[in-house]
């Protein structure tokens, strides 16, 4: 019985994927826990595995896709088997119809009539080269091509996308004959260009550098869909607020000081001597951070909130969106009731928020609903920036380096550590008066961090 | 609107046209002289016409080592130059055909660039002005002529020449003085030396025939003096006054005799007074700055020929018209001056291609060596007395390709094709040793030293 693999849901939000790349294709067998194709959301990548065994006998969908969730995506079966009936709208490869594309009709017409059994003459240096070559730089239909022609890849030069050797290369290959000169011989790279006579590859072209002489003076790729969703969300931020930044700095001897007991706490062994609940690593400047938004976030409503065009959505608990930094981009887990939890809570789930941001393995539910947002730009020496609000919450807390800074003492000039906030408020949600207000408590609960977490008054402390 | 404007009628500007006329453009072309430029009417052919009479009077002068006495060989320098006319005036009517055929429009007027225009640029010329998408300026160049007291006085009083007089100089004068040992000096010295003139040459240079490599150009200096050619080297012309000029040597004021005294010390661009600058074409030293393309540093306007001064040969412009015209025309095409031939047309010829050996050592480029005498070739042997020729070779150890080939002997002019093309696609030593050449030829040399290189 065939089963039909269906492009799952991931997240009640999420209405459709992309389909990233497919790990089996059509014919091959699978094993149940088999990754069959990996899938993107606007945030978070999936590798969608067998639960069955079989062969994958119809593909409906091609890499870069987007499907719409719960549509079928490819069937497990027997090779006899009909995979007909599952064919879903919008099949784009099995099944797609008359919708044949372009680069499939120009590469069909040199196709061969008759098969014929015997095995083509091949050189050695046809076969060696494409042994050479990365698979992925040539269409199968041109290695064929080239393997019946027995001509040597590597003087092809790739005219289907990024540089794809396609078959149309190794006819116009076979018909100029090789593209190098004789004592250019063939030992060079092969996106350079010739510019020798004929287009040939010549003695200069070999020796002078691939990427000054031969690469386009840009590249344009394809947005991924996250940067495309960062880039529309950062436009209507911007367009669609008042937003201003309010800059403000705080002495942060605490809590480095903090920091520095709970660490010699930890590593030194008196935490256990002593039978404190210390976290097995100390929580970082950061946590601390947020720890000390989402106690202060609780006192100032119009700080925790949404703005909704003709009504302000204040929250009882805080929903403290994190930005983070991965290879595939910006992304803001939330740390849920924030309030409620412990500063080693909150430092234990930043972290696993984190890692799983950073594998692009986060639940899209995990990205969605915070109430206020810390970004941190300090760990790269920022000093002072305007963070850009998610909307529509009504602020976002920018955390910056910590630096020595100067004051006068009884006369003398010492110094101190310290660090600066930058608030970027949605004027149209509230003024700037409360907003520098929520400023001020935020930099005093940090200089004094040991004793807000002393304090019963927030609910807590380790 | 046009698709092309082409200014100057010379090598560089009616190839243009012509390729672009066949390709199915509409092109118009300018030209304020004579077409074909200096190339046809008062460069290249004249000379060559010219001297091929001196290489006809030679053999008839001097054919005794070959078995022909001919008493009393005489030079006419009225049909001289009345041949040469008709040589000239056959080829220019012949392109005046390629033109016509081409459907170019040709104009005999002044062209001036007067701006850009929406989608291009004007241009303007009997009074009319005529709008384009794009322009080669072909406009080639002139006689250099130095500010040496007497000089500008002389050329009125006709007693000193350029290129162009000399060419139309109908007698054959008792003393000559040539200003340049460059190859149009070399080429018009040995002209008039053959036929009866005392020719001294004053060059600046310690040696002769500019950039040619070293050992040629000192072989072929004592061929020039075995011919009677007296030769002034590291000297500077001071004056130029009726019946003889002055130079100093070493400090030392002195003269020379000089009926008539010849001025070729180089060219210099035609960028004046054709409207660069209302476009903003960018120029270096007097000449137009251009790219691999021919093009210039303003959209659609390309510069062919002398006037890009890269390399002053009608060959090179011919080649860079073709380029500029198939980036024109939207193919990819790239000038390549690595395998550009220059040749010396006297007796004996000098041919070159590639780099000199001076220019290697100066680069610091590693290269084998290879000289064989021409005498190598069997028809060599059986046509020259006495003869001296050379092939040099000049070969990339590393790539075992031909880095420059230097021929000193006859037929050199022709042969030098070959090792063009074999530096130009790069053959190999052994490559080239599997090509057949004509037996007997004096190319054969070439297959000799290819043989003779370890
Ligand atoms: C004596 C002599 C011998 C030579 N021998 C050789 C040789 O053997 N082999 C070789 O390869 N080269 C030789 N040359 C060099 C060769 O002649 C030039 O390289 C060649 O002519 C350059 O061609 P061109 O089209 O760039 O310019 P040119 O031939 O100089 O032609 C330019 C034309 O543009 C016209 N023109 C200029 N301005 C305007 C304007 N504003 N409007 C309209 N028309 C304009 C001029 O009247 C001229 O006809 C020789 C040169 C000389 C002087």
């Amino acid at each position: 019985m065939a089963e039909v693999i269906l492009m799952p849901r991931q997240g009640q939000s999420v209405e459709s994927c992309i389909i990233g790349e497919w790990h089996k294709k059509k014919g091959d067998k699978v094993q149940v826990g088999d990754k069959l194709f990996t899938y993107e959301t606007d945030k978070a990548t999936f590798d969608e595995e067998a639960s069955v065994e079989g062969t994958l006998i119809a593909v409906f969908f091609a890499e870069g896709d987007d499907v719409p969730v719960l549509t079928n995506v490819c069937v497990i079966g027997s090779e006899d088997e009909d995979w007909q009936s599952y064919i879903p709208a919008g099949a784009t490869v099995d099944g797609a119809g008359q919708t044949a594309e372009p680069e499939a009709e120009a590469e069909k017409t040199p196709e061969k009539t008759e098969e014929t059994k015997t095995e083509p003459v091949r050189s050695e240096r046809a076969v060696a080269a494409q042994t050479d070559t990365a698979d992925g730089a040539i269409s199968p239909r041109a290695r064929r091509a080239a393997l019946d022609a027995g001509v040597d890849l590597r003087g092809a030069g790739g005219s289907g996308p990024n540089g794809r050797i396609i078959e149309r290369d190794v006819q116009q290959l076979r018909k100029e004959g090789r593209v190098y000169t004789s004592a250019a011989g063939n030992a060079y790279d092969t996106r350079v260009s010739g510019t020798g006579i004929g287009g040939r590859v010549r003695v200069s072209d070999t020796t002078k550098p691939v990427a000054a002489a031969d690469e386009p003076e840009y590249t344009d790729t394809k947005l991924p869909q996250i940067r495309k969703l960062i880039a529309k969300a950062m436009h209507e931020s911007i367009s669609g607020m008042a937003q201003l930044t309010l800059n403000s700095s705080f002495d942060a001897t605490d809590l480095l000081r903090l920091r520095e007991q709970m660490k010699q706490a930890i590593d030194g062994g008196f935490a256990e001597k002593l039978g404190l609940d210390l976290p097995a690593k100390a929580p970082t400047v950061n946590d601390l951070v947020l720890f000390a938004v989402s106690r202060v976030a609780t006192r100032h409503e119009d700080a925790n909130a949404h703005f909704l065009e003709d009504t302000i959505r204040r929250f009882r608990h805080v929903q403290l969106g994190v930005a983070v930094d991965t290879p595939r981009g910006l992304m803001v887990p939330v740390v849920r009731n924030a309030d409620l939890l412990s500063l080693q809570e909150i430092a234990a789930e930043v972290r696993r928020l984190a890692a799983d941001a950073q594998s692009g393995t986060i639940n899209p539910d995990e990205i969605r609903g915070g109430t206020i947002t810390v970004t941190n730009l300090g760990g790269f020496g920022v000093e002072s920036f305007t963070p850009v609000i998610n909307p529509p919450e009504t602020c976002i807390i920018g955390v910056n380096a910590i630096k020595t800074a100067v004051r006068v003492e009884d006369g003398n000039v010492v110094g101190y550590p310290e660090m600066t906030l930058s608030l970027t408020m949605d004027h149209r949600a509230w003024d700037g008066a409360p907003a520098a207000r929520f400023l001020a408590d935020l930099c005093l609960a940090l200089e004094n961090i040991s004793l807000v977490l002393m304090s019963g008054s927030y609910i807590g402390g380790f | 609107m046009h698709d092309l404007i082409i200014i100057g009628g010379g090598p560089g500007g009616y190839l243009a046209a012509e390729r672009a006329g066949h390709a199915g453009l509409d092109v118009v072309l300018f030209e304020k002289n004579k077409l074909g430029g200096v190339c046809l009417n008062e460069g290249c052919i004249p000379s060559k016409t010219l001297l091929n009479s001196a290489k006809v009077f030679e053999h008839a002068a001097h054919g005794e080592v070959f078995g022909v006495t001919s008493e009393n060989a005489q030079i006419d320098q009225k049909k001289v130059i009345a041949r040469k006319n008709k040589v000239v005036r056959i080829l220019v009517a012949g392109v005046k055909a390629a033109m016509k055929k081409h459907n170019v429009t040709v104009i005999a007027d002044r062209a001036v660039i007067t701006g850009k225009v929406a989608g291009g640029y004007k241009v303007e010329a009997e009074g009319k002005t005529y709008e384009t998408k794009a322009i080669i300026i072909a406009t080639g160049s002139d006689a250099l002529v130095p500010p040496i007291p007497g000089a500008r006085e002389g050329l009125e009083a006709g007693y000193v020449l350029t290129n162009r007089e000399i060419l139309d100089l109908d007698v054959i004068p008792e003393t000559m003085t040539i200003v340049g040992g460059g190859v149009i000096g070399l080429e018009m010295a040995s002209y008039f030396q053959t036929v009866g003139t005392k020719v001294t040459v004053v060059e600046m240079l310690d040696h002769i025939a500019g950039a040619t490599d070293r050992e040629i150009s000192n072989l072929l200096l004592k061929n020039y003096e075995k011919k009677g050619i007296t030769f002034h080297l590291g000297c500077k012309v001071t004056g130029i006054e009726k019946g003889r000029v002055l130079y100093e040597q070493d400090g030392e004021q002195k003269s020379v005799e000089a009926e008539y005294t010849l001025l070729s010390i180089g060219r210099r661009a035609n960028t004046n007074l054709i409207g660069l600058e209302s476009i903003g074409v960018y120029t270096e030293r007097g000449a137009i700055v251009t790219d691999e393309q021919g093009l210039t540093n303003v959209p659609n306007v390309y510069a062919v020929g002398d006037v890009n001064g890269r390399c002053m040969l009608a060959h090179a412009a011919y080649r860079e018209a073709e380029v500029a015209v198939s980036t024109i025309l939207g193919k990819k095409d790239m000038m390549r001056y690595n395998a550009v031939p220059s040749v010396i047309y006297t007796n004996p010829e000098v041919a070159s291609v590639g780099f000199s050996e001076e220019e290697l050592i100066e680069k610091g480029m590693a290269y084998k060596k290879q000289v064989t005498p021409m005498s190598y070739s069997g028809r060599y042997q059986a046509e020259t007395d006495k003869g001296d020729g050379i092939c040099k070779l000049l070969v990339d150890p590393e790539t075992n390709r031909l880095l420059g080939v230097h021929l000193l002997g006859s037929y050199a002019s022709e042969i030098i094709l070959a090792a063009g093309t074999f530096i130009e696609t790069e053959m190999t030593v052994d490559d080239i040793r599997e090509v057949v050449f004509a037996h007997p030829t004096v190319s054969e040399v070439l297959r000799e030293a290819v043989f003779q290189l370890e």
